[in-house]
């Protein structure tokens, strides 16, 4: 796998039950690319970055990621795909009662088999500590290596999350909303870090979005989902607050749906 | 939404149904039985008997109180303290054995190690047999779990004596295999009912079932499992205490053979002895919990 993964889907549908997630959706990420998905909530954006590492299977269409098909990956393929594709989930969903170290060292743990993986959480070698060490410098929080993971700020959990993905060497960065619990301030430092890295790195990077201002000023390409399609996908610059809000504006049923 | 849309809810809550519904089967059993609070009038030889164990409370015995001593015997405080401490081995051992096991099973029995779906992907064979296995695994630990607690250690304490021979390894299995059965039962359920959003994410990042367990699920659920093992673990020194009963050298033999004797205020001296190991390993597993659960 070369680095920067690219990402395309042709006709892809997702249906959950009797909930269409995604509808015939077309798009492709070239290595390298920084693209934000934009969109009210159960547009489909997570069902959509679930599909660049194989958590989720299209019920029609077909994707492919680095050039496969995800029909075509084995089990053994699809572990090897998920190692190297570091996925900041919305929640961070870091382990809670582990040590900083630990939950950045976990991001490996796809790649070594089940001994290697307790060898390197229970004792980590100098050279991996030194390593998981620099990431947290490059992330902004190197004094947190052996603390708790529970007992740091949302802002610093969101820095782990980060240098986990980092540490597992990955060809592109999936973020799922990674700011939609921190201040303006912190989203700001957050976003700046993960298009920062993946310029330097060369990773293709693909993350959801709520806050079209930090999108439109950090990422180079968005795409607007609504109700499971795509509703623009081009340049920032083109994209004008008219169309943002329109992607954003309850119909009247949808109010009440939603119990607004 | 109009009136007749809104759901009928039951004045009496389930809870308290189910609350009642124990009273009331709990009250009909006893009639069955033909328990009757007259049955609570001790006998007056009894009555004579509990009075006179009783009145030693106050005054254990801190030497000897059998009719015959061997010049060669060791002094009684030192004969509950070895048999405080046969008490505190035997517990331990079979904490430690019945730990290991409680952990393989619980991880078996626990159904959050297997139901990921989408996870072990495929729709071939592969996938098939996997999520076949694995639910057919998860049932048949949990009817040996079941097995092994539905046996008391006494009975299996019988078991092992007949089988094995009156040592010590016997009393360790006999209270291992039920212990082991009820750690497993409850560490499974810990486990599935731990958070899984932590294990869900590194599943995502390629990590194995059993990877994911060991590093998300096992340390989310530890404080609780932690807690319970050293809850148990109180409970262990009791059952070891008890073995003595049937011969193993610990407290429950001096006491039996000190009541037999009726040297109440021997007795009394290996009460309080087996007293203060469940007070000290209640205080040790008071602070390591508060440790854990910080």
């Amino acid at each position: 796998m070369t680095k920067g993964a690219d990402f395309l889907l042709d006709q892809v549908s997702v249906q959950y039950q009797n909930t269409l997630a995604l509808d015939e959706v077309t798009l492709s990420i070239a290595p390298g690319e920084a693209v934000g998905l934009v969109g009210p909530s159960g547009s489909g954006k997570s069902t959509l970055l679930h599909l660049f590492n194989g958590r989720g299977q299209p019920t029609g269409g077909w994707a492919s990621v680095s050039g496969k098909r995800l029909i075509d990956y084995g089990r053994r393929d699809l572990k090897q795909l998920r190692s190297r594709i570091g996925f900041i989930d919305q929640g961070l969903n870091l382990v809670p009662n582990l040590r900083v170290s630990q939950n950045v060292i976990a991001g490996r743990l796809g790649q070594v088999g089940f001994a290697r993986s307790l060898s390197m959480l229970l004792f980590p070698s100098r050279a991996m500590l030194r390593e998981v060490h620099e990431l947290l410098e490059r992330v902004g929080i190197p004094e947190k290596l052996f603390e708790r993971t529970d007992r740091l700020s949302g802002g610093q959990q969101q820095r782990v999350a980060l240098a986990r993905a980092l540490f597992q060497k990955p060809v592109a960065l999936i973020a799922d909303e990674p700011v939609s619990s921190v201040d303006p301030a912190r989203a700001r430092d957050t976003i700046e870090q993960l298009t920062r890295i993946s310029r330097e790195e060369g990773l293709t990077l693909c993350m959801s979005l709520h806050n079209f201002e930090l999108a439109r000023e950090h990422l180079p390409r968005l795409i607007g989902l609504r109700d499971g399609k795509v509703v623009f996908d081009r340049a920032s610059e083109e994209i004008g607050d008219e169309q943002f809000d329109a992607l954003y504006t309850l119909e009247k049923n949808e109010m009440w749906r939603d119990g607004a | 939404m109009g009136p007749d849309a809104i759901p009928r809810q039951s004045p009496l809550g389930m809870r308290a149904a189910v609350l009642l519904s124990l009273l009331a089967a709990g009250g009909i059993s006893l009639g069955y039985l033909g328990v009757a609070i007259s049955d609570l009038t001790p006998s007056s030889g009894g009555m004579a008997t509990a009075w006179k164990f009783l009145s030693r409370a106050a005054s254990p015995a801190f030497v000897s109180e059998a009719r015959f001593v061997p010049a060669d015997a060791p002094p009684l405080i030192m004969i509950a303290l070895d048999a405080a401490w046969n008490t505190l081995l035997t517990g331990a051992a079979a904490m430690g054995l019945s730990l290991v096991m409680g952990l393989v099973l619980g991880f078996a029995a626990s159904s959050a190690w297997w139901r990921n779906p989408g996870v072990d992907g495929g729709t071939g064979l592969d996938g098939v047999l996997r999520r076949s296995a694995a639910p057919a695994i998860c049932a048949a630990s949990r009817l040996l779990i079941i097995l092994m607690r539905s046996i008391h250690e006494l009975m299996w304490a019988v078991l092992f004596l007949a089988a094995i021979g009156l040592n010590n390894l016997a009393a360790v299995i006999a209270i291992a295999i039920p212990y082991a059965g009820t750690l497993a039962k409850i560490f499974s359920e810990l486990i599935d009912e731990a958070p899984r959003a932590s294990a869900r994410s590194l599943r995502g990042l390629g990590a194995s079932g059993v990877q994911t367990y060991c590093v998300a699920l096992l340390p989310c659920a530890l404080p609780d499992l932690v807690a319970y093992a050293f809850y148990r673990f109180e409970c262990v020194l009791r059952s070891s205490a008890i073995l003595g009963f049937f011969g193993f050298p610990t407290l429950g033999l001096y006491i039996r053979q000190s009541f037999n004797a009726t040297n109440y205020g021997e007795v009394w001296t290996f009460l309080y002895a087996l007293l203060a190991l469940v007070i000290l390993a209640d205080t040790w597993s008071g602070a390591v919990r508060k440790r854990v659960l910080a």
